[in-house]
């Protein structure tokens, strides 16, 4: 058992956990993180990637769209190189009830969301893959947003600042002392120990998962865990953010994120966020509701679908989901429930995850007596490069203008790798991965798996899924954490491969058909008949523990 | 005019292509693009889903899987195949080696062993149950071979492997590194000389040494014996990812016979459709620069691959089409049969099995048993029945039905 002691213990590595993790550590607060999983495991890395320009919830939830609004600004100016400035519309569909535009002009005006209205043709100039018989189109300043890259710049700033981070460490129970929680008992996946962190206030930031850690000290919290289902098409289909201009509904936004554009969203309850499923009938839904926006995408190249669980928060009964409210809650469990030294911040949307967090830390603070004001609207957070932090700069990376926006733009990968000449180098060609990349987060302290490498660098995100990709990553990561000296058992790297493959195959599935089944039984050829990798000896569990590397939980 | 067409230029298409040009019919070959010897090991798999002999196994089919293609044309066509490959790989100086009667255990780029009956004789000496010790070295340049991962792998099966790096010499030095980059390099015999005298210095006690198959487009026997000579140890290929350069040099080895026996091979022409009456193929057409080309068609032989190949495409709606001539297509009734929940289910993916159901003479079913064309045979991944890459069949099955469909259209077979 270890012991560890902090002022304030957030759980949760998602984007309000790494948001307040910065915030404690510029108010000079000492405190650490724990996550169960990679940072961006759960909700934060299964969105689409919006950056709110607060246009969705004007008409609906005007709170909401002001908040977005607010922090739309504020993280342009604090994380440009996270955010890819791609505007965004709001069109009119021959489906759409005419009348919602003018509902949603005024709204815009009344909560500060900008808005422009442009002409339709300058809209199918800018797109030209919209649906041709759109009535009205609106610019907004929608955008989007890397949200892996995100939570990792937050966390690695707050580090500058002391803060300590402990991932795959699964909190399993709350230590209570009469009315006070004063620390947690965690389990470190990796060896397996107990980590008992004491800790004078405990910030619940988990998400759709806070109910399961409310209940560990008696107390409730009704989450609802809203999945919402996305469909990654293999390119672009459009650059700029488009949605529909009518009340928020099932598959009305398409957002251009790197290389894909992602098709979103369902909405539905599920009884836990550890379990549930994509339907067939899910994916029909949003390839139809796509259809309105873009002709033709349901015959385009699907890549994969997958869902996130909204931490949406009920106080009490609504109807529908939808009419659940999009802004967060803080809920003070001394005044709401008599148990002091924790607090829990639900529900919101990843776009205002600062705000979230500003407001979290400023009652902590002020129940731990520091009166130093919240800095994360004004202080910029330090560039982190996915993985790459340690690359050379060349001086060749002068020649490319791309590499000196501050913004991320499409393309930058590729400006880099011809700034560096690195073309011999890419491990994952479909996303630029050189192996430097790789190797760089590889190294990183807490990667443990192939997907967390995916996380870190966009892995096997393109259109081979893996095909390639899997097979080099886990081979260079034996090389990186064995050498080159041969081992006694079966290399754990065969285990990892298989995990990613299986990852891969969840997410692959529900959109597999045409071009994109073809690839699959491409992966199998590579996968199974030239390398034959499910006949590789099988590396112990008892391996994989005992490397303290490696955290494989079996994917269904 | 050639009235004889293969659509496909994979193994089966190729072998099928063979045996029509070998009877005289001087076939014309139409293929959309390169057909699956360039993404594959290059060896011979007949039968490796389980211990049996190939030959024990493909007997055994006909009893138990009455629809596999092995079933439909019997183990006599499949020997039959083998022995005119055989002989077409020594007259071309390329010679493989092993058969039917087992199945020889050969390392893949990640150490594991794959079972394989036939394989070119640069990969004879990676029969792992051969004893001694292996040096496992590759360069650091190629992106899809990793010695210390294979050797790591090898050693857990009891095998005494060592995994290096060689040092590529600075004027071979290139801007990007393929598998095909590699292969010119060693059609270079001062790069031979050079990778030689490294392994010699490294192999220790080694006495063989495996190196990704890269080993020369022209003349891999000449590199492998360079090798050899140079190192003092056997040497032997162990196939990549894609490209495959043993299956280029399988490819080439087709062509030249194909087109020294009469007939003609069309890369880049995709066929899309065909038209019949009387149960007789009549035409096809295929795509040519802005313009649809017509071939009169006296007989007709599909091997346009399975579902990897593009011969059988899936849509979203879970309608499964064949992609040239729009046969009937034997597939699971409805789009939530097509997959195992795990990719590595030892049963496979019920869609791969999709494909056209034939005959004993291959030729093409309707869903009522009815023969759909009398003049067309069906070769290869076009067929239903089988998942050959779970089964290790693939190549097998390749150019058995290949050869097979090409003599019955060539009337060699009663």
């Amino acid at each position: 058992m270890r012991t560890l002691t902090t002022d304030v213990l957030v759980i949760g590595g998602g984007a309000t956990g790494a948001g307040a993790l910065r915030d404690l550590a510029l108010r000079s607060i000492r405190c650490a993180l724990v996550e169960k999983g990679d940072l961006t495991h759960g909700t934060t890395g299964r969105y689409h990637g919006l950056l709110h320009s607060g246009g969705r919830y004007v008409v609906k939830d005007p709170q909401s769209a002001e908040e977005c609004a607010r922090e739309n600004e504020i993280l342009r100016k604090i994380m440009p190189h996270c955010i890819e400035e791609t505007g965004g519309l709001f069109v009119v569909t021959p489906a759409d009830d005419e009348s919602y535009a003018e509902r949603f002009v005024a709204a815009c005006r009344r909560t500060g969301v900008w808005v422009e209205e442009i002409p339709v043709r300058e809209a199918l100039r800018r797109e030209p893959l919209l649906n041709p018989r759109i009535k009205r189109a609106f610019a907004v300043r929608d955008g989007a947003a890397d949200s892996f890259l995100a939570t990792h710049a937050n966390v690695e700033d707050a580090r500058r600042y002391g803060a300590q981070v402990l991932t795959y460490h699964r909190v399993i129970g709350l230590e209570r002392v009469g009315d006070r929680i004063i620390g947690a008992v965690c389990e470190d996946l990796r060896s397996g120990e107990t980590v008992r962190i004491h800790a004078s206030f405990i910030i619940n930031a988990t998400g759709a998962w806070a109910g399961k850690i409310a209940a560990m000290a008696g107390m409730q919290i009704n989450v609802v865990p809203g999945k919402g289902t996305m469909i990654a098409m293999n390119h672009r289909i459009v650059n700029t953010v488009v949605n529909r201009c009518k009340m928020p509904a099932d598959g009305d936004i398409i957002v251009p994120i790197h290389t894909v554009a992602v098709l979103g969203t369902t909405d539905i309850a599920v009884p836990d966020p550890d379990v549930y499923d994509i339907t067939p009938e899910e994916v029909r839904l949003i390839l139809d509701e796509g259809e309105c926006l873009v002709p033709g995408v349901s015959r385009m190249r699907a890549l994969r679908a997958w869902a996130g669980v909204r931490p949406l928060y009920r106080e009490q009964d609504v109807g529908n989901d939808r009419d659940i409210p999009r802004t967060y809650k803080l809920l003070d469990h001394e005044t709401r429930d008599g148990v002091a030294g924790i607090v829990s911040i639900v529900g919101g949307k990843w776009t205002t995850y600062r705000l979230m967090a500003e407001h979290t830390v400023d009652l902590v603070a002020q129940r731990l007596g520091v009166t130093t004001p919240c800095r994360t609207a004004d202080l910029p957070i330090e560039p982190w490069h996915d993985g790459a932090a340690s690359a050379p700069r060349s001086s060749a990376r002068s020649r490319f203008a791309i590499l000196a926006s501050p913004f991320y733009m499409l393309g930058h990968r590729l400006a880099e790798v011809e700034a560096d000449d690195s073309y011999g180098d890419l491990i994952c060609e479909c996303e630029l991965v050189t192996r430097a990349h790789l190797e760089a987060a590889i190294r990183t302290d807490g990667t443990a798996n192939l997907d967390d490498l995916r996380r870190d660098t966009r892995l096997g995100m393109g259109p081979c899924q893996g095909g390639f990709c899997t097979y080099r990553a886990a081979a260079i990561w034996h090389e990186l954490r064995n050498g080159v000296a041969p081992v006694a058992h079966a290399p754990p790297a065969t285990a990892l491969i298989r995990h990613f493959l299986q990852e891969r195959w969840k997410g692959v599935t529900p959109t597999l058909w045409g071009d994109q089944l073809r690839q699959e039984r491409l992966n199998e050829l590579n996968y199974l008949e030239t390398l034959a990798i499910d006949r590789l000896p099988e590396a112990g569990r008892d391996t994989i523990a005992q490397g303290r590397d490696y955290v494989i939980e079996e994917v269904v | 005019m050639r009235t004889t067409i293969v659509i496909g230029a994979g193994l089966s298409g190729l072998m099928g292509a063979l045996a029509l040009a070998e009877a005289g019919l001087r076939p014309l070959l139409l293929a959309k693009g390169q057909g699956a010897t360039h993404w594959t090991a290059g060896t011979i798999d007949v039968w490796g889903a389980d211990e049996r002999s190939p030959r024990e196994a493909v007997q055994a089919i006909r009893a138990s899987q009455s629809y596999h293609p092995y079933a439909l044309i019997g183990v006599h066509a499949v020997e039959e195949a083998i022995a005119r490959f055989r002989a077409l790989t020594e007259a071309s100086r390329y010679p493989y080696v092993g058969g039917l009667e087992r199945n020889v255990p050969l390392p893949t780029a990640a150490g594991a062993l794959r079972p394989a009956a036939l394989m070119p004789v640069t990969m004879a000496a990676g029969d792992m149950r051969l004893g001694g010790d292996v040096l496992i070295a590759g360069f650091r340049e190629l992106r899809d071979f990793y010695p210390p991962f294979i050797a790591a792998n090898l050693a857990a099966q009891g095998i005494a492997a060592r995994g290096m790096y060689l040092t590529l010499p600075p004027a071979f030095r290139r801007r990007e590194y393929t598998t095909i980059t590699f292969a010119r390099m060693f059609d270079d015999p001062a790069f031979r000389s050079e990778i030689g005298r490294q392994l010699r210095a490294h192999r220790g006690n080694a006495s063989r040494i495996g190196l990704p198959a890269v080993l020369g487009l022209r003349d891999p026997l000449g590199a492998v014996a360079h090798l050899q000579n140079e190192s003092g140890a056997q040497v032997f290929e162990i196939p990549t990812l894609p490209p495959s350069v043993p299956g280029i040099r399988l490819f080439t080895l087709f062509q030249n016979a194909i087109e020294q026996a009469g007939g003609r091979l069309q890369i880049g022409s995709e066929v899309i459709r065909g038209e019949g009456q009387d149960r007789h193929l009549t035409t096809i057409w295929s795509e040519a620069a802005a313009r649809q080309q017509a071939h009169r068609v006296e007989r007709a032989l599909l091997a346009t691959g399975g579902i990897a190949g593009g011969g059988i495409r899936a849509d979203h709606t879970g309608i499964v089409r064949e992609t040239a001539l729009d046969l009937p297509v034997r597939a699971p009734a409805s789009r939530a049969d097509w997959f195992a929940p795990r990719f590595l289910d030892p049963q496979g993916h019920a869609i791969y099995a999709a494909g056209v159901a034939a005959d004993a003479r291959l030729r093409p079913l309707g869903a009522d048993g009815e023969i759909v064309y009398e003049n067309v045979a069906v070769a290869g991944a076009t067929l239903a029945g089988a998942d050959t890459v779970r089964e290790r069949s693939r190549s097998g099955v390749a150019l058995a039905t290949g050869w097979a469909a090409g003599r019955i259209l060539a009337g060699l077979v009663s």
